[in-house]
């Protein structure tokens, strides 16, 4: 048997059933797939799928919490020559219309979890031709459930390349709707490659999954995971977010490597938490999305000596391109981390105002060469002409860098730092949230004349987002009222914790809203005990 | 030290301060954790409200999917806790 070639992201789960049919694949909730069970349930997913008329190129949705499903999922349609679009089950209904009807989504791989919320689609006039997965028969869209699926053995022949569509993660967008971003089989392909060698994956290895597949933390964990033939536990949605589950789960999976963002750090090294456990597997921690506090890492790295620690730097646009091991606890008081240096495979620019290179040392926006660089925002040419760099080569053939609007420098060993964003984007609890998408949506309300968006930092390290609204004369609404409203329209984790009513907003010498002096005043109000 | 019924105290906490709708109807298995109704800030605030409420002190080890799935399965929690004050 000669080699395979791999050039599609889903054939390194083939060739890791080729290897070792029985070497286990993914672990959620008592449930196990072995990389021969995986191989073979995608491929019988993506013969339904092209029998329900899936082409190559089609966006598929995947509306699922965490199961062993969602990985047959995304193989599944990959095999089919389609793209996986993964659809927050927490996400209101509304904004998972738009997401379906802005990347054309005909086809929906779904839970019965999800049953009332695929009803409220249903009422909004969303089409679909066919939800698999429900075993239900009580939504009128053509329903298929995982039994009718029937086995075989083989994948569907398609011509797919590596430069056509893997998946489309949507993220938060400044104009009020969030926007998709365009992943390929080869941009896929390069992470996986990039994540085996650089953490030393392989099948004696058990990854996490911690993050929701909507969230690109997941890409390291499936692709690089399935790149090493490793094994990839599942980590089920509750028991993310209490920390001493979350510890058990690390410990009784003996995971090998942890990829997370800060604040489930900073919640594990509470003490109480890891100091009972054995967590002599865990060797490497990796963490990114936000900075870390050292305060936390500091305590996190002396209750695990033996564990390595790496801030991992990307945005979803391109990947991770950029990282730093932490060589050993950080003095508490100190600068943050680095980003550090990037990866072999990938080039970094920063850039001035004016598109010229900054003098080393010197802070501009980080611009990145990667293969793991996304293809483009879905159907948005205002943002696709905006989001790349060109530098000339090869007589008027230019080699394309990513501008990432994060600002940076870089000392003079090379080594990356991060100094914040050019625009309004923030990172809460890991989420991106664009802070002018939260207050495009407070204006769309009929009784808000003006509204302020600001992120407050928070004592365990990560951004609040909070608000301030001018209402209309006589309006009736309230705090709780405008919360209610944003929460049928944005993800919780985008919907302010405060939110309060001015009379008026402080504004700037030139007549603009000064978000800063809203801040402090609000800040002021809300800690003398005005939450609402 | 309160002696009010924890579930319903509950059902107020979580439906005005975490899913800030007043008027919703929490059923008492809803798995909240799951759903995404309690996030991992919405459970340091709830521990913080039943620490309060109740007058007892949760330590980070009790602080587990099982004792915080559902509504159900807190009240139960309280319930044993202002029975036996240290016992998970």
């Amino acid at each position: 048997m000669g080699t395979r070639m791999v050039y599609l992201l889903q054939q390194l789960v083939a060739d890791a059933a080729d290897h070792d049919p029985d070497q286990l694949a993914l672990v959620c909730r008592g449930s196990r797939l072995t990389y021969g069970e995986l191989e073979q349930r995608s491929n019988a997913l993506a013969h339904a799928l092209i029998e329900r008329g899936v082409e190559r190129g089609d966006r598929v949705g995947v509306f699922a919490n965490k199961s062993v499903e969602t990985g047959v999922a995304m193989y599944g349609i990959m095999a089919a020559g389609g793209a996986y679009v993964p659809l927050d089950p927490t996400s209101p209904a509304s904004r998972l219309a738009y997401v379906i009807q802005d990347c054309g989504i005909q086809h929906v791989i779904a839970e019965n979890r999800q049953r009332a919320t695929i009803a409220s689609l249903e009422r909004l006039c969303v089409k679909l031709d066919t939800v698999i997965g429900l075993t239900d028969a009580d939504i009128s869209y053509p329903a298929m459930g995982w039994t009718e699926i029937e086995s075989r053995g083989e994948a569907p022949r398609r011509r797919v390349l590596e430069q056509d569509l893997c998946y489309v993660l949507y993220t938060s967008g400044s104009t009020g709707v969030p926007k998709g971003i365009m992943h390929t089989h080869r941009s896929a392909l390069s992470w996986a490659n990039v994540t085996a060698s650089e953490y030393s994956i392989g099948d004696d290895d058990v990854l996490s999954n911690y993050a929701p597949i909507h969230f690109d933390l997941s890409t390291l964990d499936f692709f690089g995971g399935a790149k090493g033939r490793a094994t990839v536990v599942m980590i089920p949605e509750e028991h993310m977010k209490l920390s001493a589950s979350l510890a058990s789960v690390l410990e009784q999976s003996q995971i090998t490597l942890f990829y997370t963002v800060p604040l489930a750090l900073v919640q594990l090294s509470t003490p109480g938490v890891l100091d009972r456990g054995d967590f002599s597997s865990l060797k490497r921690i990796l963490f990114g999305g936000e900075p870390m506090p050292l305060k936390h890492l500091h305590s996190l790295m002396r209750m695990l000596p033996e564990t390595r620690f790496f801030n991992v730097y990307g945005p979803t646009e391109v990947n991770g391109v950029t990282h730093y091991e932490v060589p050993g606890p950080p003095p508490v008081h100190g600068d943050a981390l680095p980003i550090g240096l990037p990866y072999d495979n990938v080039e970094a620019l920063v850039l001035d105002e004016e598109d010229r290179p900054v003098p080393q040392t010197k802070v501009g926006e980080l611009a990145i060469r990667s293969a793991t660089s996304m293809r483009g925002y879905w159907g948005r040419p205002d943002l696709n002409e905006r989001a790349f760099y060109f530098r000339d080569r090869f007589d008027g053939l230019p080699e394309v860098f990513h501008r990432t609007g994060d600002l940076v420098h870089q000392d003079r060993d090379g080594v990356l730092h991060f100094h914040g964003r050019k625009d309004r984007q923030i990172k809460s609890r890991g989420y991106r949230v664009e802070l002018d998408e939260v207050e495009a949506v407070l204006i769309t309300h009929t009784d808000v004349v003006e509204a302020a968006v600001y992120g407050v930092p928070t004592q365990d390290g990560t951004t609040e987002i909070r608000a301030a609204v001018t209402l209309a004369r006589a309006s009736a609404a309230t705090p709780s009222s405008l919360r209610t409203y944003l929460a049928e329209k944005l993800p919780g984790y985008a919907v302010p914790t405060v939110l309060t009513v001015l009379e008026d907003f402080p504004r700037t010498p030139t007549g603009k809203v000064d978000r800063r002096r809203i801040a402090e005043a609000t800040t002021a109000l809300s800690t003398s005990g005005e939450r609402s | 030290m309160s002696e009010r019924d924890p579930r319903q105290a509950l059902r107020e906490f979580i439906s005005h301060e975490l899913l800030m709708d007043e008027t919703a109807a929490l059923d008492d298995e809803r798995e909240l954790l799951l759903d995404g109704t309690i996030d991992s800030l919405g459970a340091t605030r709830l521990v913080g409200y039943i620490e309060r409420t109740w007058g007892i002190e949760i330590p980070p080890q009790h602080v587990t999917v099982e004792n915080f799935r559902t509504i159900a399965t807190m009240a139960g929690y309280v319930e044993r806790r202002m029975v036996d004050g240290s016992e998970s």
